[in-house]
Formats: C-alpha cells, structure tokens, sequence
C-alpha cells in the first residue's frame, strides 16, 4: 500500500522507521533517569523560580513602589513581559489547530511540545497583570459577579476586562486540546509501565483502550476544539492589542494593531518553538522525528511573519507622516530618534531584518544558524513591546512630565523569575509525556516515511499516467 | 477536455456584455453633474475591482505555491489565467491618470491645485499625494506585478511542453512566487493608498490596506468558484472534483471572516477612541449612506457566515453558487463604498465653490447639498447603470482570462504535485488517508 505523494516533497519521519521503533523512540525518554544535562538545567530553572517567589513577596511586602514605574510611565516591563509571553503562547494552537486546518503534515513533529511550551507562556504572561495589581489578593475583583463591595462591578468597556476573558478562554482551550492528544499516548506510556508509574496513567489516560469508539470520539472532540481554537489565536492577541488601540495616545492608537499583533505573536512563538525544539531533538535523540524539514518549514513562518510584522511597522510609519497630525508624528519621531532609539535600531534589525538570512536555503537548514536566530527573535519582539510601551509614555502631551524609565532588580528578577517558571514547567513535561505525538506521527508514517518516498513517488506517477496521459 | 475553445457564442455572449457596459457608462457620462463625477467614480471603481482580483489571483497562486500546497495544482491555470488580467488593468488605470493631468475629473481632492493651497493637511501630504507619484507609483508597481504574472504563466506553460523530472520549472516558479509575496505585501499598501484611501483626502487609516486586500482576496475566491462551476458545466476540468471546491469554499468562509475581522478591528478602534480626524469617516457612511453600510456587512459577513458554515454547505453547487454570487457582488458593493462617498464630497464642494463665482443662489444650494446628501441613485446605492457597468467590466475580465486559458491545456500535466492533486481526498477530519 502506498500514498499518493508528490515526488518533491521531503520526508517527515526518517530512518526507515516501524510503528514499533516509533513508540520505542519517542516514549524512552520518559522511561529512564534523567542525564546530566537535564538535572542542571532544572536545578538552574528551579533556581530561577524560587527568585521569582522572592520577588514576588518582596513586590507585595514592600509595595509596587519597589519597580521603577513613575507618574508618567505607568506601564514598563510589567505589561512589555506580559505581551511577550502572550505572544510566544500563540505557536502551539497555531500549529496544532490552523495548520491541522490547512493540513500541513509537519505539525506532528512538533504540535505536542509547541502546545505544552504555549501553556506555559500563558501562565507565565497571566503572573503579570496580577502581580501588577499589587494587591494580589484581591485579584479576584476582576470576575464579574453580583457582590458586597458596594456592589462593584468590573468595567465591561474595558479591553483589560476583554483580556481576562479573552485569555482565561484560550488557555482552557489550549489546555483540552493538548491534553486531547496526550490521552492516547498516556495509555501507550501506561501499557509499557509498571508499578505506580503504571497507575498514575492509567489515571492520566482516563481508561483509554483504543477502541475505535474511542478513536471516533477523539476524531470528534478534536475537530471541535480546533473549530473553537482557530479563531482563538486570532482574538487572544487581537484583544491584548486593543488595550493600547483603543486609547487615544499617539503610537498606541493604530487600527493596524490587531493584525500586527497576530503575526507578531505568532512570529515570536516559533522563534520560542525553535529554541526548545533545537535543544530537546538533540537531548532526546528525536531528529528523526523533528527533521531538518521540520526546522526549515519554521524558518519559513518566522520569514513570513517577520516581513508581515515589518510591512506594519513600515506602514505606521508612513501612516503617521501621511495623517499630517503632529502627534502621531511626533511619536514616531520619538520612537526612531527619542531616548528609547536603541530599543527601536533592537526591534528593527532583530525582527526585520535579520530573518532576512532566511532567504536562503542554506540558513533555512542550519541548526546553528536557527538557534541563533530564535534569539534574536526572542529579543526583538521584546524590545518592540518594550518600544511600544515605554517608548510611547515618555513623552506624553505634557512636555512638562517627559520622564526616562530603568527597572530595578526586582522587575528584572520578575522576569529572569518567569523564564524560570517556565523552564521548570517545560523540564518537567520532556520527562513526563511524549515530546512528540506518537499516535499522530503514525498517523503520516505511509505517506511521510522515507522508506515509502519511492513507492508513493511511484503511484504518484501511475496516476497521472492513467488519469491524464491516456486521455491526451 | 484538457483544452478550452473560446468559442465563438460565448465570445458574442461576452461582447454583447462590454456594449451593454459601454452603453451604461455612456448614459451614465451624459445624465451626470457638470464634473462628470458617477461616470468617474464608476469608472475607477470597476478598473481598481477587477486589477485587484488579478492582484489576488497572482497572490493566492504565488502563497499555495510557496506553501507546497499541492492539491490546487487542477486550478492554477485559471488563476494563471486571472492574473494575466493585470495587463489590461494597468491600461484603464492609465485612463484615470490621464484624467488627473488633463483635469478630466475631479475624483481627487489633492489633485486640485487651487484646493491644496487652502488647504495645510493637504499641502502636509502632498508629497505624496501628486500626480506624478501616482502616475509613478502606478507605472512601476503595476508593471512589476505584470513582470511576475506573465513570468509565472511563461514557466507554467514551458513546464507542459518541455518540463522534466527533476522539475526545474516548478523550482523556478517557486522562486518567482516567494519573490512575488513580501513584494505584493509592500507594494499594494501604496497603490491602494493613492487608488482608493486618497479619495478621502484627509483621512487616514493604518488598516486600510490590508482590509481592501481582504476584500479583493474574496472577490477572487468567489469568482474563481463560479469560473471553475461554470467550466465543469461545459464539460472541462472534469478532475477538479467537490474536494477541491469544498477547498475553495473554506477559503471562501474563512476570508469572509478575515474581512469582517478587519473590518471590525477598523471600525471598533476608530469609534472606541472617538478622534474627529478618523471618526469624520465612519459617521459619513453610517449617517448618510446606511444602506451602504449596513448592506456591507450583511452581504461579506452574514450571508457567507451562516450559508457556508455547515460542511454539507461548501460541498454543494447550489450554495456554492449562490454565496459566491453574494459575496463578489457584495465586494463590489464593498468597493463602491470606499469610493463613492468621499469622491461626492469632493465633487459637491468642486461644484459649489464652482458656483460660488456664479451667485450666491447656487452656493447656498450647493453647500445645502453637501450637508444634507440626499438619496441619489448611484451614490447612495448602485443603481441600474452601475450594474450594467459591472457586468460589462466583468465580460471584458472574463474575456481576456476566457482568452488566456485558451492558449493552453488546463491540466498543467507537468507539475510536480498533479497526481496529489487529482487524488485530492479529504477525510471530513481533515487528515488525508493513505490510499
């Protein structure tokens, strides 16, 4: 039996793999101690987290006046981390609900890490806008129900309120969606294992046999939650990027914000893909399953995305000139020109153009090279929140209150704490669950498989013989 | 049938439409006002329309190649075929820059001399905003799109006669169409800004032109649907089966969406921070033109949203037809709202200051005129001449792609994905199974 494939499509799943070996491959790691490598990296993670504890209690101890946040600056690396984190949890429902849609089988290698990575974004983003409230007890103002605070209520005209529902939506999708997908493969983790670990997923894998009403429940759940996920990637960043559209500041209110919101978080999100995918094929040996194919289809998002981002920054430009409203202009001025102009030389060469490189193929398909890159990425799209934000409130209508902002040690700790939180919590899922979707990566095996390449390129060639060849 | 005859009926058929176009505009150039300003507004209203579904066939062909789509492989040719349409949009845009230096019409408020000296904002912009850039700016960005459509079409059709199988053609096309796509992205921004944005002199929106992009890029899908239903009636393409047309019916649902997105994302913002400068243009069509307004969305988002949101729906040639109907009318309803408020604004301010050196009589009638806008067909709503206009542009578009796929077979039978395309099998769960 062989697949219809076309004879210049790359394989998805080298090494001549069975379903036997694929199992084996992407289910061992989870089976042994860990090496090392892993155990440094969670003592550093672990480390990181418990100074984001610190900083946490020393915010709410001594007060939100122990961050550099002044009367005209009132948002600084706060808001720029949270919109940062946001944006790098878009990937992973990207991948796993709008390239299921656009049937891109390459999201099999990948899907499973980039979804769990994207949770973990979106803890990490949800820390801040509560931590930022200094009284995080009290967080819990922000639901709206009928209450005894005289009654308050939330303020429904409030794009922050939007963000709360907006976000609390997206990571509870997100969340049934990846762990969809884990069911099947947590049963496969649980007929290989013993003892506690057996009953644990067992527990985990909700008495999955793998019957076929079973499939078929899947089948259905899935298709459903990518219904319900694929305008969600769309809205979550839209929603973060009205809390400065809808405002009447000069450099916030631009209607192009939503759309260049998304492309920009989705742009960030494979720059983090890339990075933990890079690292973890080569510590758990799946390069295989995570091919040079894999890395180069990313590249090309992050090339797409990344011009898509620079004709929007273009645009706003060229926009503000063209408004002849000395504001907006101004604002601009003051982003290329101002104080804050090494942030933006930051956001320009890191986001615009050096994935430029990704022009050529050789970039595309080197390891070295895309890592490096996925940095950069990382660090330009948090320079252009921080641009955004900063930037913009420093010079506000009154010339009179113009400020300059540099955080303290505890807004950096908050941050270097977060990617802390996150590591801490990514360590722990290579170790606990399959990297890779094992039941998903079977499912492309026939057609994707280097072993099949010639056979399907083969019956590729038969059908056009007979269906068109023969007619002519 | 691999090989589409023009034949002579359908050609009669189409000419027969051209005239009834021709004959419109013409009604249309000798009932208007002093400025000629409905003949005008249809004019460029119809030529930008019709360039831009080119525009987004080019496009769409360009991102499915890039993509390695593959099942889009049986449908190329009529978006080959589409894009080739640029050529001769680029000659009814040169008719509107004629226009602009001869002072034919009076479609642009920049374009008038006498206007922008009284006027700040417009002097701020009119770097940008003058005929020589426009005509410029035109020239070079229609002329490169040109250069990559018919460079495509060249490949596509060597690749039938002398493709091989280490399929260089396609690598070609492959660099082609990457290098169409960042260039399409900047330089559509700018055409679209003078063509259409500029016509409310005075306004400006960050979104603009990506939301007319979208507009096109529905307008394309639907008229691709209807092209292909059409064919499959006339017994070609008989290997383009319900998959790919429930394919294209996504397309069609999901940029329907896209559109009302940004549609939403322009209108929400503007009306939320409530700034005179851009709400001026919102308040203008909700006030004046509702039906306009309102019907755009009715037409883009209700129609499509709930007729293609079931699966049964996009497999159907009934549904098709008839969403793809609504929605490129409703796209050229889109259009016709861009354009035709703003260019009557400026035309009654042109005609009452124009009256102004005639007697005061005419200034009050003028002035009364500009505040109050009352109903007049082909501004208010397109009326019967706009739509025999419409359908005159359309015969002459369909008759050059009609023309184009005509001159080559419609089974590009040497494309690296044809077999996947002819095998194109969707399970309803989206996964294609191994056969």
């Amino acid at each position: 039996m062989s697949a219809v494939v076309s004879p210049i499509r790359e394989p998805l799943i080298e090494g001549g793999k069975s379903y036997r070996q694929i199992t084996e491959d992407i289910c061992s790691p989870t089976e042994s101690a860990p090496n090392v490598a892993w155990i440094v990296a969670f003592i550093i993670s672990v480390a990181a987290l418990a100074f984001y504890v610190f900083c946490v209690v020393w915010t709410v101890w001594v007060g939100i006046g122990s961050w550099n946040l002044n009367r005209t600056i009132g948002w600084g690396w706060d808001i720029t981390n949270f919109v940062w984190w946001i944006g790098i949890g878009h990937a992973g429902t990207l991948i796993s609900a709008i390239l299921l849609l656009f049937r891109q089988k390459w999201r099999t290698g990948v899907n499973r890490a980039a979804e769990a990575m994207t949770i973990f974004a979106v803890m990490c983003a949800g820390q801040f806008p509560l931590i930022h409230m200094g009284r995080l007890w009290l967080g819990f103002f922000i639901f709206p129900y009928p209450n005894t605070r005289g009654p308050l209520w939330v303020n429904f005209n409030s794009p922050l309120l939007w963000d709360v529902f907006a976000i609390s939506t997206y990571f509870t999708v997100s969340l049934l969606f990846w762990y969809t997908g884990l069911v099947p493969d947590f049963a496969t983790l649980r007929d290989r294992a013993k003892g506690i670990r057996k009953n644990i997923y067992n527990f985990l894998s909700f008495g999955w046999t793998g019957a076929a009403k079973h499939w078929q429940r899947f089948e259905s759940l899935s298709l459903v939650l990518a219904g319900l996920a694929t305008p969600l990637v769309l809205s979550v960043h839209t929603i973060v990027s009205f809390d400065f559209a809808t405002s009447v500041i000069p450099g916030w209110h631009t209607t192009i914000f939503p759309p260049y919101f998304v492309a920009g978080a989705i742009f960030s999100g494979f720059a983090m893909v890339q990075t933990l995918m890079v690292i973890t094929r080569k510590v758990l040996k799946l390069e295989q399953y995570i091919t040079l194919g894999h890395i180069e289809s990313m590249n090309k998002v992050i090339l797409v995305t990344g011009t898509i981002v620079g004709v929007a920054y273009l645009t706003e430009l060229f926009i503000a000139w063209y408004s002849g409203y000395i504001y907006e202009q101004y604002a601009f001025y003051n982003r290329v020109m101002g104080p804050y102009y090494w942030s933006y030389i930051g956001m320009m060469s890191c986001n615009v153009l050096s994935p430029q490189i990704f022009w050529w193929k050789k970039m595309r398909r080197s390891i070295f090279v895309t890592f490096v890159m996925s940095i950069f990425v990382n660090i330009g799209m948090w320079f252009e929140r921080f641009v955004i934000i900063a930037t913009t409130l420093a010079r506000d209508y009154l010339p009179s209150s113009w400020s300059y902002y540099t955080p303290t040690w505890v807004e950096i700790g908050l941050f270097v704490g977060t990617l802390g939180l996150f590591f801490t919590l990514y360590l722990i899922f290579t170790r606990t669950a399959p990297v890779v979707a094992v039941a998903e990566v079977k499912a492309i095996l026939k057609s994707a498989g280097d072993q099949y390449l010639e056979p399907n390129a083969r019956h590729a060639a038969k059908v056009v013989k007979e269906e068109v060849e023969t007619q002519a | 049938m691999n090989q589409f005859s023009f034949d002579s009926r359908l050609k009669n058929i189409l000419i027969g439409f051209m005239v009834l176009g021709l004959v419109c505009l013409g009604i249309t150039f000798f009932v208007d006002d002093e400025l000629h300003t409905r003949f005008w507004t249809n004019y460029l209203h119809n030529s930008v329309f019709f360039t831009g579904i080119a525009l987004m066939s080019l496009f769409i062909m360009a991102a499915f190649t890039t993509a390695w789509s593959g099942w889009h492989t049986l449908v190329k040719r009529i978006w080959e075929a589409y894009s080739l349409f640029l050529i001769p949009g680029l000659i009814l845009m040169l008719v509107v820059i004629i226009g602009i230096w001869g002072h034919f019409h009076h479609l642009y408020h920049w374009a008038d001399a006498e206007a922008v000296a009284a006027d700040p904002i417009l002097q701020g912009k009119s770097s940008f905003l003058n005929p020589g850039w426009y005509t410029f700016g035109t020239l070079i960005i229609v002329g490169l799109w040109i250069l990559f459509a018919v460079r495509i079409r060249q490949l596509s059709v060597d690749e039938d006669a002398n493709g091989t199988t280490d399929y260089d053609h396609h690598r070609k096309i492959r660099i082609w169409s990457a290098a169409f796509l960042p260039l399409a992205g900047f330089s559509s921004a700018a055409v679209i800004w003078q063509w259409i944005m500029s016509i409310d002199a005075h306004w400006y929106s960050t979104l603009y032109a990506w939301y007319t992009g979208a507009s096109w890029f529905v307008a394309a899908m639907a008229l691709t649907i209807l092209t292909i239903i059409y064919l499959k009636s006339r017994g070609y393409l008989e290997k383009v089966n319900i998959e790919h047309l429930h394919d294209l019916g996504k397309y069609m649902f999901a940029f329907s969406i896209f559109w009302t997105y940004l549609w939403f994302s322009q209108y929400m913002l503007i009306w939320y921070a409530n700034v005179g400068e851009e709400t001026v243009y919102f308040l203008e069509r909700r006030e004046n033109y509702p039906v306009l307004f309102y019907g755009n969305l009715i037409l883009n988002f209700v129609a499509p949203f709930f007729i293609l949101m079931r699966n049964d729906t996009k497999r159907k040639y009934g549904t098709l037809v008839f969403t793809s109907i609504v929605v490129f009318f409703g796209h050229w309803w889109d259009f016709f709202q861009m354009i035709k408020p703003g260019a009557r604004t400026t035309a009654m301010e042109a005609l009452a200051h124009h009256a102004g050196e005639h007697g005061h009589e005419m200034i009050a009638h003028g002035e009364m005129g500009a505040h109050e806008l009352p109903f007049a067909l082909g501004y208010t709503i397109p009326g019967f001449l706009e739509l025999g206009t419409m359908l005159g542009f359309l015969a002459l578009f369909l008759f050059v792609a009609f023309d184009r796929l005509s001159k080559a077979s419609l089974v590009p039978k040497n494309d690296p994905y044809l077999a996947e395309s002819l095998q194109h099998h969707v399970e309803i769960h989206g996964e294609e199974g191994a056969h």
